[in-house]
């Protein structure tokens, strides 16, 4: 202390800026964890409340005594969570199928090809992104019941292809794909196609090693899509046949009502794969919709 | 060698015909997938919605109606008229006005005078169309356009802010900015079906439920929250009730998940953003000598703004679409005042089975977001700095 005020005044007032940049840069980190808390409180929330007895959710404790975790013993069982579980999985899984299948011939069409009507077809796709659900629900419900088009085995409520076909193409997994194959240089088109590519052979073995990122990123998407998808599967499951998870959960709501441990476990159950995927790519899933986002 | 260079030509000329065929297959047989099911299920629904809307088509479709499912919206075609003259003028003398302003000649002064008159009666005009439309038009829709309306400007603006004021923080150096990213853009990808089920337990009714808590702490009574359908307003002391007081207390509760989902997503986006404004302007401003302020509200702000462009746009049109989040946090206590338009839409079709109200319902709404689209192009787009 007595060293300091021997110091000469100007070195002082440099040591007192630098302590206004520590406070300053003290007080953005304090903002930037107030934030995190409250992003990450209510899932600290759904899980303590999830491990939590009858008695202890009603008191509002913050964390329970003794972890129940026959609470998702309960939830798996009870709810049939075990069932939609598996539903969800296999409806996701076809449907990410279907989307990538679309999703890379189209975007290399679209980005790599010249044939007429390209643009017309694109701008086509390009506008169906604004167009809300609102408008397309009640004729998709009428085609898929059978009543616009007949439909092998009469109606598809309640099956396995009203909840994928729909999703296996959309523009905006045709639009990310077609921005970053148009950038591949050229020059290996033109060297494939002297050794005698065509373009399927060009795209599968050329094209989509080179494109691991955007085509993850498309996964990604088309995953929390078809795992989080809850209006369209509330129409055309009337029973429990291939009803998901969060039409499951939705329904468990309103049965459990207080019970709200019981509740607590089936949404962690419904969020858990989602968690592990995206802890496990988080860095591409950021990465991803930056650039789409900017692109658009 | 004359001849031979010709052969050559019409050689590679007929095999860049044959190349252009095979492009064409194949394009559009790369296309035909994903053409077929955005046509069956994006587009062809489209003109079936409109289809529809002109029967009384009630599960099945019954007799030809005409334009009675929108008149029943409307309440008459001169409501439509009148409303629409109002916005027309509106429009119009907005641009008188502000051609005046960017015009420094004499006339100046008048234009910009008529413009702000034709500006106010096109408004006059407008309210009085709304007004009588109201009285014999559909009320639950008109009311909720106003819901949308007010869940649009409750959330979109603090999203806006919140995220381009953490994506700035992070964008300095920080410690741990990857874990604080993931940590904002993790509401944005888990389910809202399962965390709007945790926002129903912590703003439940109950004294002891963590938001009544919460403002316990500070010597507040407790509330209702999403079973509130009183205006905030009328709850902070004010003498106003109804839709026109403002959100309700239950409105504000789904704005709140809305938000906190949301936030994430911009953050992420205005951060790369952020990254890609050229350090030099930075550099060039500091030897200037502007402050660290200066910096930010003259070069952050206008460098980001096609960003923040396209995360209003999307975000606009996104509280037009939102469904699954208010549809699992409305209670039946709240009445009308969380119903949007979208839920209102559902609710004709799912529950009331009436499909030909709910498809002309639909298809108002969608021309009003298109028409916001378009407003929005206009104004902001033409503000917007590309660098």
């Amino acid at each position: 202390m007595d060293n300091l005020a021997a110091l000469p005044t100007t070195k002082k007032t440099k040591k007192d800026i630098h302590v206004g940049r520590i406070l300053g840069k003290a007080f953005l980190y304090l903002i930037l964890l107030v934030g995190a808390l409250i992003f990450i409180f209510p899932f600290f929330w759904m899980i303590s409340n999830s491990l939590m007895t009858l008695g202890e959710t009603i008191t509002r404790r913050f964390l329970p005594d003794v972890p129940q975790w026959i609470n998702y013993k309960e939830a798996w069982f009870q709810a049939s969570f075990s069932k939609y579980f598996l539903n969800s999985v296999l409806i996701t899984l076809g449907t990410l199928a279907g989307l990538l299948f679309t999703s890379i011939l189209a975007g290399y069409a679209f980005g790599r090809i010249d044939f007429k009507g390209k643009n017309t077809i694109f701008a086509l796709f390009l506008a169906t992104m604004m167009i809300p659900e609102s408008v397309t629900l009640i004729p998709n419900y009428l085609l898929i019941r059978g009543n616009i088009i007949p439909l092998p085995g009469g109606t598809w409520i309640n099956t396995y292809w009203a909840l994928t076909i729909p999703f296996m193409a959309n523009a905006f997994s045709i639009f990310l794909l077609r921005q970053f194959f148009a950038q591949i240089p050229n020059e290996l088109w033109d060297a494939a196609r002297i050794d005698g590519c065509d373009h399927l052979r060009f795209l599968v073995q050329v094209v989509m090693p080179i494109s691991k990122a955007p085509i993850m990123t498309v996964l990604l998407f088309g995953f929390t899509g078809a795992w989080n998808a809850f209006q369209w599967p509330l129409l055309v499951t009337t029973r429990d046949t291939w009803r998901p998870l969060m039409v499951g959960l939705h329904g468990f709501v309103q049965e459990a009502g207080p019970q709200t441990n019981l509740l607590m476990a089936g949404a962690v159950i419904t969020i858990i794969p989602i968690l592990v995927v995206y802890f496990l790519t988080q860095k591409q899933f950021t990465q991803g919709i930056a650039t789409t986002g900017l692109k658009g | 060698m004359e001849s031979n260079r010709e052969l050559i030509s019409t050689k590679s000329r007929s095999a860049f015909k044959q190349q252009a065929l095979k492009d064409q297959i194949t394009g559009i047989l790369f296309t035909f997938p994903a053409l077929i099911i955005i046509f069956i299920f994006g587009i062809f629904p489209i003109g079936y919605s409109i289809y529809m809307s002109l029967f009384n088509w009630q599960v099945t479709k019954g007799p030809y109606v005409g334009g009675q499912n929108y008149l029943l919206i409307f309440g008459s075609w001169s409501n439509l008229l009148v409303l629409l003259a109002g916005l027309g003028l509106f429009v119009l003398g907005f641009f008188v006005w502000r051609k005046a302003f960017q015009s420094l000649n004499n006339g100046s002064r008048l234009a910009h005078i008529a413009g702000a008159l034709v500006l106010i009666l096109g408004g006059v005009i407008f309210v009085t169309g709304w007004g009588l439309m109201y009285e014999t038009g559909n009320k639950d829709f008109l009311n909720s356009l106003i819901v949308t309306l007010y869940y649009a400007l409750g959330t979109v603006p603090a999203e806006i802010i919140l995220g381009l004021v953490l994506a700035y923080i992070l964008y300095q150096d920080i410690i741990g900015k990857e874990a604080f990213r993931m940590i904002y853009f993790l509401p944005y990808i888990t389910p809202s079906i399962s965390t709007a089920v945790v926002f129903q337990i912590i703003f439940s009714s109950r004294e002891t439920s963590l938001a009544n808590q919460l403002i316990g702490f500070f010597g507040i009574d407790p509330l209702r929250w999403r079973f509130e359908p009183k205006p905030v307003l009328n709850l902070l002391g004010f003498d106003v009730s109804g839709l026109a007081g403002g959100p309700s207390l239950a409105l504000l509760t789904i704005i709140f998940f809305g938000i906190w989902s949301f936030v994430g997503y911009n953050t992420v986006i205005f951060l790369s953003g952020l990254g890609n404004i050229p350090k030099e302007i930075y550099e060039a401003a500091e030897m200037d000598g502007g402050s660290k302020w200066d910096r930010f509200w003259h070069i952050t702000i206008p460098m980001i703004s096609p960003v923040t462009f396209y995360l209003t746009l999307i975000g606009f049109i996104g509280t037009f679409k939102a469904f699954n989040h208010i549809y699992v946090m409305r209670t039946p206590s709240a009445q009308n005042t969380v119903v949007t338009t979208s839920l209102l839409v559902f609710d004709r079709f799912y529950k009331a089975n009436q499909y030909s109200v709910a498809t002309a319902q639909a298809i108002v709404l969608f021309v009003i977001i298109l028409g916001l689209t378009l407003a929005q192009n206009k104004l902001m787009g033409e503000r917007v700095f590309y660098g």
